[in-house]
């Protein structure tokens, strides 16, 4: 780790730092790791903070995230136009969010974000859909997931809007402590 | 994309010539497996497809739209996607109110009736020819598309893993952005729903730069040093001029897409360069440009603005990523407004933010900038600001006496100082990489196993320093030779020439080590309490505190129990990445929720009188087997350690010593199994239930055993008048310990691998077994107690336990590599973790805390050997230690101490009375905070229909004024009775209380 310093600046790494949860050698593990997905694209050099995304094909190919049925959503949602194409920053804060540190509201607003598929701001009875399709292969049928997505809304719905806003899901991620474990990225 | 296409060319008629014409489609086919394909992101391709079209040809196949309606495309997904980015605009710049909504939906068919025909643009009879007629060689704005299309067509055809994750590339932002900016600033836009893009058939999207800047990631290829360069080509992009149409038209040349792929790599290479020298190798796209003024505009402001890149293709004002329109919903939660990114902490709420933040101390400032749900250029800057402030702040206050900068250079120091060592614990972290592995394949529940156990060896490491520093090393400094011979059977038996090492406490000598001319003493004695009584508290508290944490995080609400079909879904486990291990697991979970909506459909199916009979029945009996086996246990071990030691007085054989463990193993190993049998009998409604009964049990049998061995020891072994009966219980527990050790290996090492020979090739229809996740933390539980309660005859068993501990991660790890599948049913690791820690705690620690405890008081230690000979009873050393103290002057505080507090029956007596009564007056408070909670759910849920009554008087008011007024509102009224745009206004009708009340002031009025 010799070479950091020719990598971030000092002010740089201390910013990572405190707008992480990550220490800074794991930044610096981090960013090679970022480095590594496009040798050619991402400079050795971000003091002068290069303008670099890595396309969401390259992104997706990590082995954390290359079989995960929600790897498009995660990207997309942590990328900075939506369109899953990361720059650095994105990245950390990806897997920032994912860490074992992070608390579990900033998790449940990203996982929020994650299961909206459409990004209105709810999941609604087609996320949950979505969600349960990914999740299952489709090998449920249609009827099945129809009934899973009342049930969800019935279990999850606070208010009874037929949908899930930010203040359901977090209410009943609070039920789910295992969600805090499994909502985490291992880097 | 190429799926997209794909279908548009099997279903739509009017291009069947296409289908076969191209090489690409090859490419396409292959990409439709991309299991992914169907998802959203692939919508992506519209927004890319159709933005070129607009420069390319526009006027094409009305019929296109027909086409949108396939099945795999449902209007679905992708109306609700584009609400998601399109309403963001709308929402802050609604400006011109009639502008957007005739964007909203009506153009659509518009736009995409263009996707095939960027396809289709290379063909030369292509209408852009006729455009470009000096490119004619070119094919003219062709070559564009062509140039954008291409590097898709090569990755699906060259990596089809990328096919679907390309489509999702220039999708929202580039797509999106681009166009909705761009048309609604186009003034023939808002009255082209008719004829769509005819009049503005070059697109305005073409000069967006973001559009631009997208296309590198789209080409997909690590290989494109320059890819980012294209970005910059953007300022170019506005000069009607094209110099760089020789380049371009060597992407559209090569019809190859192998040939293009090489070009494309190649002319990418070299592109950085030619950008830099102020070359246009797109400037052939500017070619509309002139039309188009604002597209120079939006570049300037990209430029300008280096912290924007989450708004570039924002027009004018107020454009909100789509990333941020969160922040909508998160308004309450985080306080935060929906601004976009940039400049939100510019706006009250930022500045509240920022004002909340600069008196914060140090420590809290970063861990609230952290959570922020923010990207990190916001958070960055947001520190940054308070940063400022803060600098701001102090200067005025402490400018006299120029302590300032001091403080400022101590606390960086500090923070320095601090983030290194936090790296340091983070580099001890062990096995990073085996848990990756492990949580890749098997999940967080099995994890949760090697969590426990990293825990313990953690611990047991602590443990091992503590004793060996403060009473190992300084018995070493002055250690008689060992004169007993080493066979290597010590090994096994403990005995023999280990009874004569530091490992025991007979070793260990009273008397006070003198150093030299110094004339310090070191007392043994006292060491070898304090030192066992400080890590005894140690552990305690740390138990406490580790208990208290996980019941904080896993128990916050446990009496509203749902059936779970919520968190199943929502608590995906990120943590597994092994392919086939998510298929299992994807396949697992879909049993699951089969099951789980199997039960809710049967719910109401009542047991009859007579079931419900057998079924109490046979609970009753397993529990009275279980109970019947453990006392039976019980007996037998106590009877057998009783002639074991007379056996032993008469022969000396030194191995017979290893009978008791062996027993006592075998009973640990056997017994579980027996007791995991009963599931065949005893059916359970609930799983947990069942995991929780042969849970009760299995710690009932473990620790029984234990505690009638600790009584074993303490009645018969210490009161034998034996030589030296600590150093006989120190070697019985490292027999126990080992013997337990060597149990779980053969079980782990040839048990396991049995079982798996067995049930792959024997009875195919066992397969393989799963992780039993109780069974093997109980394992660790038992050896942890005996730790404890060793550890004062044993001060080296911590080391041991530690060696046991690491070999066992390796081996178990192995053996779940090779003989096990994930589990199939959800495993509420976090619950069960807390269950686990509770039971360490509870009867595991406690008990061990208990033997010492009477061990100390109670008995008379031997006269013969250990730190404490001569003495009637060990605490007797402590008595001692104060009255010697409270003869000197200088420590009359320790003696005061001891005797006031410590001592005291009064002191104690205050104390759990005022324990007691702070503990009921919490009870109250929870009590209270539950009645609160209730009411609040309540009232959530009547706010819920305070909703969406106020959203049903919200759509009749909407339809009365379109009544009113036809013509305006036509396209409005569209908008409204689709979903998207009324989400949004909905949205707005129940976060703001404001408007909401208007609302209501304006309804009886209406």
């Amino acid at each position: 780790m010799g070479n950091k310093q020719t990598v971030f600046t000092h002010e740089q790494l201390e910013a990572y730092q405190d707008c992480t949860f990550f220490t800074r050698k794991e930044i610096m593990r981090l960013f090679y790791r970022y480095q590594d997905l496009a040798p050619q694209l991402v400079p050795l050099d971000y003091t002068s903070y290069p303008d670099v995304k890595v396309p969401y094909e390259l992104i997706g190919s990590m082995p954390e995230l290359k079989d995960n049925p929600f790897r498009q959503r995660i990207a997309q949602v942590f990328s900075e136009d939506g369109d899953g194409h990361m720059t650095l920053d994105n990245f950390l804060d990806m897997f920032s969010v994912m860490s074992e540190m992070a608390p579990r509201d900033l998790k449940a607003y990203y996982a929020f974000k994650i299961y909206d598929f459409n990004n209105d701001d709810y999941i609604c009875v087609w996320d949950l859909e979505q969600t349960v399709t990914k999740l299952t292969r489709g090998e449920l049928s249609a009827e099945e997931v129809s009934l899973v997505c009342e049930k969800v809304l019935d279990e999850a719905d606070g208010d009874r809007d037929g949908r899930l806003s930010l203040e359901d899901f977090q209410n009943m991620i609070l039920r789910a402590p295992d969600f805090l474990s499994t909502f985490h990225i291992r880097i | 994309m190429s799926a997209y296409r794909n279908n548009a060319y099997e279903e739509d008629p009017a291009y069947p010539d296409y289908y076969g014409s191209r090489n690409h489609t090859r490419g396409y086919l292959k990409t439709q497996d991309y299991p992914d394909s169907p998802g959203p992101p692939n919508n992506s391709d519209d927004p890319s497809t159709r933005s070129n079209p607009y420069s390319a040809d526009s006027r094409t196949s009305p019929d296109y739209p027909g086409s949108l309606a396939e099945p795999d495309y449902p209007r679905s997904r992708r109306n609700p996607y584009y609400p998601g980015t399109r309403s963001n605009p709308y929402s802050t710049g609604s400006g011109s109110p009639d502008n957007p909504k005739s964007l909203a939906e009506p153009e659509y068919p518009g736009s995409w009736s263009n996707p095939y025909r960027p396809g289709s643009s290379r063909e030369p009879d292509s209408s852009e020819s006729r455009r470009n007629p000096d490119l004619a060689g070119s094919r003219g704005s062709g070559n564009y598309t062509g140039s954008r299309t291409n590097p898709a067509y090569l990755d699906s055809l060259g990596e089809p893993d990328y096919a679907g994750a390309q489509g999702s590339s220039n999708y929202a932002g580039p797509g999106a952005n681009s166009n909705h900016p761009d048309s609604r600033r186009n003034p023939e836009h808002a009255g082209s729903r008719i004829s769509p893009y005819i009049d503005a058939p070059g697109a305005p999207d073409y000069p967006d730069a973001e559009n631009q800047s997208s296309y590198p990631d789209f080409l997909g290829e690590p290989d494109y040093p320059g890819a980012q360069d294209y970005r910059s080509s953007t300022e170019f992009w506005g000069e009607p001029d094209y110099p760089g149409a020789e380049n371009a038209h060597d992407y559209s040349s090569s019809e190859n897409p192998e040939m293009t792929r090489e070009m494309l790599s190649r002319a990418s290479s070299v592109q950085p360069s030619f950008h830099r020298e102020g070359d246009r190798p797109f400037g052939i796209l500017g070619r509309k440009d002139g039309d188009y003024p604002e597209s120079i505009e939006m570049k300037s402001r990209e430029t300008a603005n280096p912290y924007s890149p989450s708004v570039p293709g924002a027009p004018g004002n107020g454009y909100v990523d789509p990333a941020y329109v969160g922040d909508n919903g998160l308004s309450q939660a985080y306080g935060d407004p929906p601004l976009s990114g940039h400049d939100w902490h510019k706006s009250p709420q930022g500045q509240k933010l920022i004002a909340s933040l600069i008196p914060m101390t140090f420590r809290d400032r970063i861990k609230t900038i952290r959570n922020q749900p923010r990207t990190m250029e916001e958070k960055r800057n947001l520190r940054k600001m308070v940063d400022k402030e803060k600098s701001k702040q102090p200067r005025r206050i402490l400018e006299f006496n120029g302590c300032a900068q001091c403080l400022n250079s101590i606390s960086l120091a500090y923070r320095r100082s601090k983030n290194s060592l936090s790296e340091l614990f983070n580099s001890i972290s062990l096995w990073q990489k085996t848990f990756k592995v492990i949580g890749g394949k098997f999940g967080t529940s099995v994890l949760s196993y090697f969590n426990f156990l990293r825990w313990l060896l953690k611990f047991n490491i602590f443990l091992f320093i503590v004793t060996f520093s403060f009473i190992i090393i300084p018995q070493l400094t002055m250690a008689k030779k060992n004169h007993l011979q080493f066979t290597g059977l010590e090994f096994l038996t403990g005995a023999g020439y280990f009874s004569d090492t530091v490992m025991y406490y007979g070793f260990y000598t009273n008397t006070e080590n003198q150093h030299g001319s110094s004339g310090t003493s070191y007392n043994m004695q006292l060491a070898y309490i304090f030192t066992v009584g400080a890590c005894l508290v140690v552990c305690f508290f740390s138990l406490l505190f580790s208990m208290a944490r996980y019941f904080r995080n896993n128990f916050i609400n446990p009496h509203i129990y749902s059936r779970g079909i919520a968190k199943l879904i929502f608590c995906w486990d990120f943590t597994v990445t092994l392919k086939s291990a998510v298929k299992l697991k994807q396949k697992n979970l879909s049993t699951e929720i089969r099951e789980n909506l199997s039960e809710i459909r049967q719910e109401n199916v009542k047991l009859t009188l007579n079931q419900q009979l057998i079924r109490f029945s046979a609970h009753l009996a397993a529990w009275v087997v279980s109970t019947g086996v453990t006392i039976a246990c019980c007996v037998a071990v106590y009877y057998l350690a009783k002639k074991n030691t007379e056996f032993l007085a008469n022969h000396s054989n030194p191995g017979e010593v290893l009978l008791l463990p062996f027993v006592v193993s075998c009973i640990n190993l056997v017994m579980p199994r027996f007791y995991s049998m009963f599931r065949l009998v005893e059916r359970y409604e609930m799983p947990r239930h069942e995991v929780y009964s042969l849970l009760i049990r299995n710690i009932l049998l473990k620790l029984s055993i234990v505690g009638i061995l600790c009584y074993y020891w303490i009645n018969i072994v210490a009161l034998d008048g034996k030589e030296c009966w600590e150093t006989l219980i120190g070697q019985e527990i490292y027999r126990l310990l080992l013997m337990d050790f060597v149990f779980s290996l053969t079980d782990s090492l040839l048990g396991e691998f049995l079982r798996r020979i067995i049930g792959l090739r024997l009875i195919t229809s066992l397969g393989r077994q799963e992780f039993d996740i109780a069974r093997n933390v109980l394992e660790l539980i038992y050896s942890q107690t005996l730790v404890w309660i060793g550890i004062f005859f044993c001060p080296l068993l911590p080391f041991i336990q530690m060696m046991t501990l690491f070999i066992m991660f390796y081996v178990k790890n192995i053996s779940l590599m090779m003989n096990f599948q994930p589990l199939s049913k959800a495993w509420r690791a976090s619950q069960m973790m807390t269950v686990f820690i509770f039971l360490l705690f509870f009867p595991s620690f406690t008990g061990a805390l208990c033997t010492l405890a009477i061990t100390i008081w109670r008995l008379t230690p031997s006269a013969d050997c250990g730190p404490f000979r001569g003495l009637p009873f060990f605490i007797e050393s402590i008595y001692r230690w104060i009255d010697t103290l409270s003869q000197s002057r200088r420590y009359l505080w320790v003696v005061w101490i001891y005797q006031n507090l410590v001592s005291s029956v009064h002191f104690f007596f205050i104390l759990t009375l005022i324990v007691l009564i702070i503990t009921y007056l919490y009870w109250q408070i929870t009590e209270g905070r539950k009645i609160m909670i209730r009411l609040l759910h309540e009232q959530i849920i009547n706010e819920g229909k305070d909703k969406m009554f106020l959203i049903e008087k919200l759509i009749k008011l909407q339809d009365m004024e379109k009544r009113a007024s036809p013509t305006l509102f036509t396209p409005d009224t569209r908008d409204v009775e689709q979903s998207g745009p009324l989400r949004v206004r909905e949205h707005d009708a129940a976060r703001d209380l404001r408007f909401r009340r208007s609302v209501q002031e304006d309804n009886p009025k209406a």
